[in-house]
């Protein structure tokens, strides 16, 4: 089946009033299909809640590192983090997310794939969560170099890479008309000091034109769900903010100055 | 005594230069490979011979460079080879600081806001007492880093501050996490952001028992085969790294200039190969998931 134009999002991090408005944009743009790159939990409150917005709207999901924690009821998201802090709050978040995780969901996310293939137009598409070759490899603008991408094409047999994991999104055209597109996160603003978040929408006209849509959601209503839920007031921050406060020890040096923190 | 287990080689992530051998113009007194203003043992790399290795690793899709040494601004050609390596990859200098005065500092400036890659500057630091650290570092060590780390700061370059875990209180043997001990690591974070540095970044490496602490408490043990059953090996960053030196690549930035670890005298390719986790340092890496890398 090929497809004309999609959206494709990825880290939801329990953001279920984010993930409402990303679907009823989605909708109004008139997309054949929806795709999830994973992470559904993390960070944000009442988990379960993002699960029946997925199932009912038909988005074809995969899993990121924390659905694959929850789904094996291993002990840490395996986000990927080296820093002691950042550990610390993502200890808080993973304890909160899989205490707060219905089994039938989980149970749900052990029958999700790990990677998914997908033909849009004359273009073949492969979607991951962090690289093709690790799910929690982090796919940075500034780490992400084009011989490494155009080497990821061939091995992969595609000429468009889909990712997430990082939080920040960005697109990059190499020669062969291939391309890489971090799709970003709905779960979080992307440490810009903007409140909203972005998806990703890919056209084939029959070229393929990639466009980031900024979503506004009820961010405040979001924050006081997190204070109701005990969760670190330096995520809440986050939401109300723009800014990333926690986390941040994985960025590189150009991601890192863009930020507050 | 079992076979040595061995680590494979999965792809090539990194690949590090030991730009300027074993010559440095500090003479650390916990550095794992001695290097000291007289040790000569390994040379400068020159730069034809790194820019054809970075050839080579572009064509393996390397996602980043790192240059080491010994001090690598000692190196006359840095700046270009910097230039050129950040056509490649996102680049990283590991660095004393004490060289990195305001001309240098405003060359890296410009080379970062030129590239799309990150160009990373990692300084080293043992102690935020001024005395402990350059007890260890030499006489004004402190100050000068410092002083580096505010010059990058100044021109928007966010340098990484690399601490090795040597002065943790009571430590008599390696620690099972790198920055595991309580304070260690807010001590250095605190310090930073009352010097001016506003957004630390910071790097804990643990205590390795080799060169010039090759006899200390620390270590001493050996990677066996039993402890690789199960073992997770891809966080051995001897499975996706190698390091270039004057005299050939070898497996890792820990290992450079040991014969053992010698895996290749002329291509990269030949070095991209299963390695031999022989060294005590391998259990040190084994035991505490450390890599030389940013992350």
């Amino acid at each position: 089946m090929s497809y004309r134009r999609i959206a494709v999002f990825g880290g939801v991090y329990s953001n279920y009033l984010a993930l409402a408005a990303t679907l009823q944009d989605a909708r109004r743009r008139e997309v054949d299909a929806l795709f999830c790159l994973g992470d559904l939990g993390g960070f944000g409150p009442y988990p379960d809640r993002v699960y029946p917005l997925l199932r009912n709207a038909g988005v074809q999901v995969m899993r990121g590192n924390y659905d694959i924690s929850l789904a094996e009821g291993l002990t840490d998201c395996g986000c990927g983090y080296t820093d002691p802090r950042d550990n610390y709050y993502a200890a808080l978040s993973y304890e909160y997310t899989f205490q707060n995780t219905s089994e039938e969901n989980r149970r749900w996310l052990r029958t999700l794939p790990d990677m998914l293939r997908v033909q849009l137009g004359s273009y073949r598409l492969h979607m991951c969560h962090g690289s093709p070759r690790q799910v929690n490899e982090f796919m940075w603008e500034s780490t992400t170099p084009d011989g490494f991408l155009g080497k990821l094409c061939q091995d992969y047999e595609a000429e468009v890479l889909l990712f997430t994991h990082t939080g920040i999104k960005w697109h990059r055209s190499l020669p062969g008309d291939l391309h890489a597109v971090n799709v970003g996160v709905i779960g979080r603003p992307e440490n810009d000091g903007e409140t909203h978040v972005w998806y990703a929408l890919l056209t084939a006209e029959p070229a393929l034109e990639v466009v980031f849509v900024p979503v506004q959601y009820d961010y405040e209503a979001l924050a006081i769900d997190m204070q109701e839920e005990g969760l670190p007031e330096a995520f809440v921050e986050t939401i109300r903010s723009g800014w990333w406060t926690s986390c941040l020890e994985v960025l590189p040096g150009k991601e890192r100055a863009g930020g507050r923190w | 005594m079992g076979t040595v287990p061995e680590a494979p080689f999965n792809h090539l992530h990194a690949l590090w230069f030991q730009l300027t051998g074993t010559l440095c113009n500090l003479a650390c007194s916990h550095c794992f490979i001695s290097c000291s203003p007289t040790n000569h043992s390994l040379k400068f790399v020159a730069p034809e011979t790194v820019y054809r290795y970075l050839d080579e690793a572009e064509t393996h899709g390397v996602r980043e460079v790192y240059f080491t040494g010994g001090e690598p601004f000692l190196h006359k050609q840095i700046i270009p080879i910097l230039e050129r390596s950040l056509q490649v990859a996102a680049t990283s200098v590991l660095t004393n600081g004490t060289l990195i005065t305001p001309t240098v500092a405003d060359q890296l400036a410009a080379l970062a806001a030129e590239s799309l890659y990150s160009l990373e500057m990692r300084v080293s630091l043992d102690d935020v007492d001024e005395k402990k650290n350059d007890a260890v570092r030499g006489k004004g060590s402190l100050r000068r880093a410092l002083q580096a780390l505010q010059l990058l700061q100044e021109r928007g370059l966010l340098p990484i501050v690399a601490v090795t875990e040597y002065f943790y209180e009571g430590q008599t043997a390696v620690p099972q996490q790198p920055g595991g001990g309580s304070g260690f690591y807010k001590r250095f974070r605190d310090f930073l952001l009352e010097n001016g540095v506003e957004k630390p970044r910071l790097k804990v490496i643990p205590v390795f028992a080799m060169g010039k602490l090759h006899s200390s408490e620390a270590g001493g043990a050996f990677v066996t085969p039993d402890m690789m059953r199960g073992f997770d090996v891809t966080t051995l960053q001897c499975t996706k790294s190698r390091i270039v030196a004057e005299d050939g690549v070898y497996a890792c930035p820990l290992l450079v200039g040991e014969p053992k670890a010698r895996l290749s005298e002329g291509s990269l390719a030949d070095a991209l190969q299963p390695c031999s986790l022989y060294h005590t340092a391998c259990h040190t890496c084994y035991l505490t998931g450390m890599t030389c890398a940013n992350y």
